[in-house]
C-alpha cells in the first residue's frame, strides 16, 4: 500500500513538474530530468531500507544528530547564500540543505531517547516515574539546538516544524498533560515576544495571510495568483500544460513551494482530491503502523515520519489555498528539491522497514 | 489512547483541506476561472532599462533606445487571416513569411510571439491605432542598446547580447535567468552587476477583444546604474582616426590619477551589430575575421617591447650600480658573442647610457645585460609590473611573459648568453601588453610611483576609487632623473629616434621599440613616452602590430598628437 501511495504521489510530482518547468524563466527543463533520476535511484533507495532493519538506525541516531548540529552550525558559517538566506552548501557541484537531513536526525534522537525513558508503548507501566526535566526540557534541548541554527538561516518555515514534530512526539511519548498544557500556554504567552524576534518580511507573510488585500502587489500577490491558479481549475483542470497562471510566469516558485497550486489549475478538483487522498492514505498506512510495532523506538520512529509528512503536506496545501502564511514549506516528494526528496525517501523507506518488524527486539 | 487521538486529528487535517479544496474549485470555481479565462489576466513584462554609460565630459557614451516589436498573443487572435493580412500591408512584409515566423515561434497559448521586431516609431503608432480591429496584437517596448559612435569606443566598451548558460550558471543566484542580456567584453561586462536593471511588470486583465480592462498588479522594473567613466571621447575619436583601421593600439593614461583617457584596439567593431536583430548575421563574419577585430589589443595583445625594454634596463643597471653615469661602452654596430654577432641598428662609437636611450643602442644595453645577469633584469621586469595584470576594469586581461632562469629549468631547457643579451633589448621570450607598457611610462615619468589604470570615473553619484597594491618602487630618485634625460633626448636630440615629435607645446619624454617578430612577419613598431606641457600630463603608447619600424608608431603618434593640439584638448 504505502508502494503505491509513494509511487503515485511521485508520479503526481513529475507531471507537475514538467508542466512547472515548462515555459517557466527562471528555470529549465532541467529541474524536472533531476527530479525523475532521482525518483529512480529514490525508489531504489526504499527498496533497499525497506529490507534494512531499523534498529541500525538506533545505533546511529546520536551520532547522525551531532553530525547533523554540525553541519548546521558550518552551514550557517561557510554556506552559500541565495534569496536570503544561508541554507546549502555546495559541494562538488552538488548542493544540498543541512536543514532536511535534520529533520530526520531529530526524530531519530527523540525516538531513541523517549524509548530509553519510556520503553512501555501502552503506557501503563506503572513503575514509571516522571520528571519536568528529563520528559520536558531535555526534548525541548534536544530540538531547540537545531531549531534554532535553523532559524538563523532564516529559515522561518522548517523551525517551526521542527517545534511542531517535537510536540507530537512529546505527546505520543507519554507526556504527562499537565506538562503538554503547561508548555502550551507557555507558546501561547510567548508569542507577542515572538513577534518582535521575527524579520520585516516574516512579519508581512502573517499580515498578508490575514487578508491577502492589504499588499496585492507584493507579498499578498502570491496568495491570489494561487488561489485563482487553483479555481480555476474547477472540476477537471485546464489540462497539462494548459494552465494560464502557470504558463504566465508570475506564479513565483511553482516548481518548488506552489508546486500543488499547478495540479489545481491543470488537473482541477479531481486532481487536487486526489492528492489529497493520496498523502491520507500514505499518512493513514504509517499511523497503522506505528499503532502496530511493538517496541517504542519503533512506534517514536513511525510517528515522527507520519508527523513530519502529515505537516509538512497539510500546511504547504493549506499555504496555497489560503489557509495557512506562506512560510517557506515544500511538499512531501512533489516539490522539486533534491535534499528534501532524498530525506523522504529515505523516511518512506524506514517507514517500510518498520511495517515488516512488528515484534520486540 | 494517544494514538488514536493523533489519527483522529490527522482525519480532521485532511477533511479541512478537502472541504476548502471544494469550496474554491467547485463554488468558487466560476469566478475564478472567469478571471482567468474570460476576462483575462496577461502580464506584460516591463524592462528594466541598462544603465547609460557617459564619458567624462558627459557625451553619451552607450545609451538605451526605444525599440518596438509587433508581437502576437495566439489565443486572443479571432480571426488570424484578417490580421495577418493586415500586418503584412502596413510592414511590407510577404505575409506567408509572417505567418511562418508567427507558427514557428509560438509555444504557448498565451505567451507573446514577436512576428517582427524594431519597427521604427511611426509604423508603431499605425500598428497600435488598429490594434482594437485585430485581437490579439500587442505591440511590445522594450529597449535596445545603442552605441552612438560606433567603432570608435567598441573595445573599453564591449557590447551585449543574450546570456549563455555558462553564465547563467554561475550567476542565478545574482538575479540572472535564462532570458537576461548580459555585457561581454569591456565595461558592459566588468561592471555588468551594475548596469542591468531590473525587470518588472505589469499584470492586467483584458476582455475578449483583448482590451485592458483593470490594472490588477504591477511590480516597477529598476533601472541600472549609469556610469561615468574617464574616457575622453575627443581623445578616443583622435586615436581612432590616427589609426586608421591598421592593427595597433593607442592608449592614453593621465599620468598621476591613472585615468585612461582613451584606449583604442584596432581594428575595432561595430558594438551596434549584436543588438541589432537585422544585422545578426554581421556576428558571423567578426568572428571568423582573421583580423580579430573582436580582440583587444591593448590588454590582450602579448608582443615583445623590443627597446621600450631599455628603459627598465636602464634603471635596473643604474639601481643597481652596475652602471653609472660616467659608464661608457664602445658600439662598433654589433657585439660578438662566440661565433654569433648580436646586431646594434647602427654604428654609435662610444655612448653613455643617457646616449644609450636616446639613440637606442643595443649594444650598449647587451653590456648592461651582462653586468646585471638575467635574475636581476627579472628581478627590475616585475618590479615594474610586467608578467602582471595592471588591473584595469576590462574583463580577460592578459599578463604577457616574464622569462627567467628558473623558468628554464622547469621546462627542461637551459638559459643561455645569448637570452641574456635578448632579454636586454626586450627581445627573446619577453611578452608584454600594451596597457602595462603606459603603466610602465607613466612609472617612469612619476619617479617611481605607480599609477592604477582604471576606466571608471562615477557610480551614479557615486565617485569611484580605485585602490592598488603597489604604491611606490623602491628606487633612488636619482635614478629617474637619469633616465628621463635619456628619454627626453630621443625626441629633443637631433638623432633621437624620435625626433618627430619634437613639436611646439609638448614636451615629450619617451622610448621607440622595433620588435623583431618572426623572419616571415615585419616587426612591431612600438612608441611610448608621456608628455608634461599643456593641461594634462600623461602617458601615452602607440603600438603597430607587424607595423614596420618604429618610425611609423612615431609618426601615428605625431598625427594624434597633433589633432590633440589642434582641437585643444591637450
Amino acid at each position: 500500500m504505502i508502494w503505491v501511495f509513494t509511487l503515485l504521489i511521485m508520479g503526481a510530482g513529475l507531471i507537475a513538474l514538467y508542466s512547472a518547468s515548462y515555459h517557466n524563466v527562471r528555470v529549465s527543463n532541467e529541474v524536472f530530468y533531476d527530479q525523475q533520476m532521482f525518483a529512480v535511484v529514490g525508489i531504489l533507495i526504499i527498496y533497499l531500507l525497506s529490507r534494512v532493519d531499523y534498529r541500525f538506525f538506533f545505533d546511529a541516531a546520536y551520532i547522525f544528530y551531532g553530525l547533523n548540529v554540525i553541519l548546521l552550525v558550518l552551514v550557517l558559517v561557510a554556506g552559500r547564500h541565495a534569496l536570503g538566506a544561508t541554507r546549502w552548501f555546495t559541494f562538488a557541484g552538488i548542493s544540498f540543505q543541512p536543514s532536511e537531513p535534520a529533520k530526520l536526525a531529530l526524530i531519530l534522537v527523540l525516538a531513541r531517547y523517549f524509548a530509553g525513558r519510556r520503553p512501555s508503548v501502552s503506557l501503563n507501566d506503572k513503575d514509571f516515574h516522571g520528571g519536568l526535566w528529563q520528559d520536558l526540557m531535555v526534548p525541548l534541548l534536544i530540538t531547540g539546538v537545531p531549531m534554532l541554527l535553523i532559524f538563523k538561516q532564516p529559515d522561518l518555515g522548517t523551525s517551526l516544524l521542527f517545534f511542531g514534530i517535537c510536540f507530537i512526539m512529546l505527546f505520543t511519548s507519554g507526556l504527562e498533560y499537565k506538562y503538554l498544557l503547561g508548555l502550551s500556554a507557555c507558546c501561547l504567552t510567548a508569542l507577542p515576544f515572538a513577534w518582535h524576534i521575527l524579520k520585516d518580511y516574516q512579519k508581512d507573510r502573517l499580515l498578508v495571510f490575514l487578508n491577502p488585500n492589504i499588499d496585492p502587489m507584493g507579498a499578498g500577490y502570491t496568495i491570489i495568483q494561487s488561489k485563482i491558479a487553483i479555481g480555476s481549475g474547477r472540476f477537471f483542470g485546464k489540462g497539462w500544460l494548459g494552465g494560464t497562471q502557470n504558463q504566465l510566469n508570475f506564479l513565483p516558485e511553482r516548481h518548488t513551494d506552489f508546486i500543488f497550486s499547478v495540479i489545481g489549475e491543470e488537473w482541477g478538483l479531481l486532481g487536487t482530491l486526489a492528492v489529497v487522498s493520496f498523502y491520507f492514505v500514505l499518512i493513514y498506512c504509517g499511523l497503522k503502523i506505528a499503532e502496530q510495532v511493538k517496541d517504542k523506538f519503533g512506534m517514536q520512529l513511525a510517528i515522527g515520519i507520519v508527523g513530519i509528512l502529515t505537516l509538512q503536506a497539510t500546511i504547504n496545501i493549506g499555504m496555497v489555498l489560503g489557509l495557512c502564511p506562506v512560510v517557506g514549506l515544500t511538499l512531501p516528494l512533489m516539490s522539486y528539491g533534491r535534499s528534501s526528496f532524498m530525506i523522504f525517501v529515505i523516511m518512506i523507506g524506514l517507514l517500510l522497514s518498520l511495517s515488516k518488524r512488528r515484534t520486540i527486539f | 489512547m494517544r494514538l488514536k487521538i493523533v489519527r483522529i486529528i490527522t482525519v480532521f487535517l485532511f477533511i479541512v483541506l478537502a472541504l476548502d479544496l471544494i469550496y474554491i474549485q467547485a463554488f468558487q470555481g466560476r469566478k475564478y476561472f472567469g478571471l482567468s479565462v474570460n476576462n483575462r489576466i496577461r502580464v506584460i513584462p516591463l524592462e528594466g532599462q541598462r544603465g547609460r554609460i557617459f564619458d567624462r565630459n558627459g557625451e553619451v557614451l552607450v545609451e538605451n533606445r526605444l525599440s518596438f516589436n509587433v508581437t502576437v498573443i495566439p489565443q486572443d487572435v479571432r480571426n488570424q487571416e484578417a490580421l495577418f493580412s493586415f500586418l503584412s500591408q502596413v510592414l511590407n512584409v510577404d505575409q506567408k513569411r509572417l505567418v511562418a515566423r508567427f507558427q514557428q515561434k509560438r509555444h504557448t497559448p498565451f505567451a507573446p510571439v514577436a512576428v517582427v521586431e524594431d519597427i521604427d516609431q511611426r509604423t508603431a503608432m499605425i500598428l497600435e491605432e488598429n490594434k482594437f480591429r485585430f485581437p490579439g496584437l500587442y505591440i511590445q517596448e522594450n529597449f535596445r542598446r545603442w552605441y552612438p559612435q560606433g567603432e570608435v569606443g567598441a573595445h573599453v566598451l564591449g557590447y551585449v547580447g543574450k546570456i549563455d548558460s555558462a553564465k547563467v550558471e554561475k550567476l542565478k543566484d545574482y538575479g540572472y535567468s535564462q532570458q537576461s542580456i548580459v555585457g561581454y567584453s569591456g565595461i558592459e561586462e566588468y561592471y555588468d552587476q551594475y548596469l542591468k536593471g531590473v525587470e518588472g511588470g505589469v499584470q492586467i486583465e483584458v476582455n475578449s477583444r483583448g482590451q485592458q480592462v483593470r490594472l490588477l498588479g504591477i511590480r516597477e522594473p529598476e533601472r541600472g546604474e549609469d556610469l561615468q567613466l574617464t574616457i575622453d571621447s575627443r581623445i578616443q575619436k583622435a586615436a581612432y582616426d590616427a589609426l586608421a583601421g591598421s592593427h595597433g593600439v593607442i592608449v592614453v593614461m593621465d599620468l598621476d590619477s591613472g585615468e585612461i583617457l582613451g584606449l583604442v584596439s584596432s581594428p575595432g567593431f561595430d558594438p551596434n551589430i549584436f543588438s541589432d536583430e537585422k544585422r545578426g548575421r554581421e556576428k558571423g563574419a567578426l568572428i571568423l575575421d582573421s583580423a580579430a577585430p573582436l580582440l583587444n589589443r591593448a590588454i590582450k595583445g602579448q608582443y615583445p617591447p623590443g627597446s621600450v625594454f631599455k628603459t627598465v634596463m636602464a634603471v635596473a643597471g643604474l639601481s643597481t650600480g652596475k652602471i653609472t653615469t660616467k659608464t661608457s661602452f664602445h658600439c662598433p654596430g654589433f657585439y660578438q658573442l662566440g661565433r654569433r654577432r648580436f646586431r646594434c641598428t647602427h654604428v654609435h662609437y662610444d655612448q653613455n647610457i643617457v646616449q644609450g636611450l636616446g639613440h637606442s643602442c643595443n649594444v650598449f644595453f647587451y653590456n648592461t645585460g651582462v653586468l646585471l645577469g638575467p635574475d636581476n633584469i627579472h628581478r627590475y621586469a616585475q618590479m615594474f609590473g610586467f608578467g602582471e595584470k595592471t588591473q584595469i576594469d576590462l574583463p580577460a586581461e592578459e599578463v604577457g611573459q616574464v622569462p627567467s632562469r628558473a623558468l628554464r629549468k622547469k621546462n627542461n631547457s637551459d638559459w643561455y648568453k645569448g637570452d641574456t643579451l635578448n632579454f636586454s633589448i626586450g627581445q627573446g621570450d619577453i611578452l608584454v601588453t600594451p596597457i602595462q607598457v603606459v603603466r610602465l611610462m607613466a612609472t617612469l615619468a612619476r619617479s617611481g610611483q605607480v599609477p592604477q589604470p582604471h576606466l571608471l570615473k562615477t557610480i551614479g553619484d557615486q565617485p569611484f576609487v580605485k585602490l592598488s597594491a603597489v604604491k611606490a618602487l623602491k628606487v633612488d630618485a636619482a635614478v629617474f632623473d637619469i633616465v628621463h634625460k635619456g628619454m627626453r633626448m630621443a625626441i629633443a636630440d637631433e638623432h633621437g629616434t624620435a625626433r618627430l615629435l619634437d613639436m611646439k607645446g609638448f614636451e615629450i619624454y619617451g622610448k621607440t621599440g622595433t620588435a623583431q617578430t618572426v623572419p616571415t612577419k615585419d616587426t612591431h613598431a612600438w612608441f611610448a613616452g608621456y608628455n608634461l606641457s599643456g593641461s594634462k600630463r600623461v602617458a601615452f603608447c602607440v603600438f603597430l602590430e607587424y607595423g614596420g619600424s618604429s618610425y611609423y608608431a612615431v609618426r601615428v603618434a605625431q598625427t594624434f598628437l597633433k589633432t590633440l593640439r589642434e582641437q585643444n584638448i591637450l
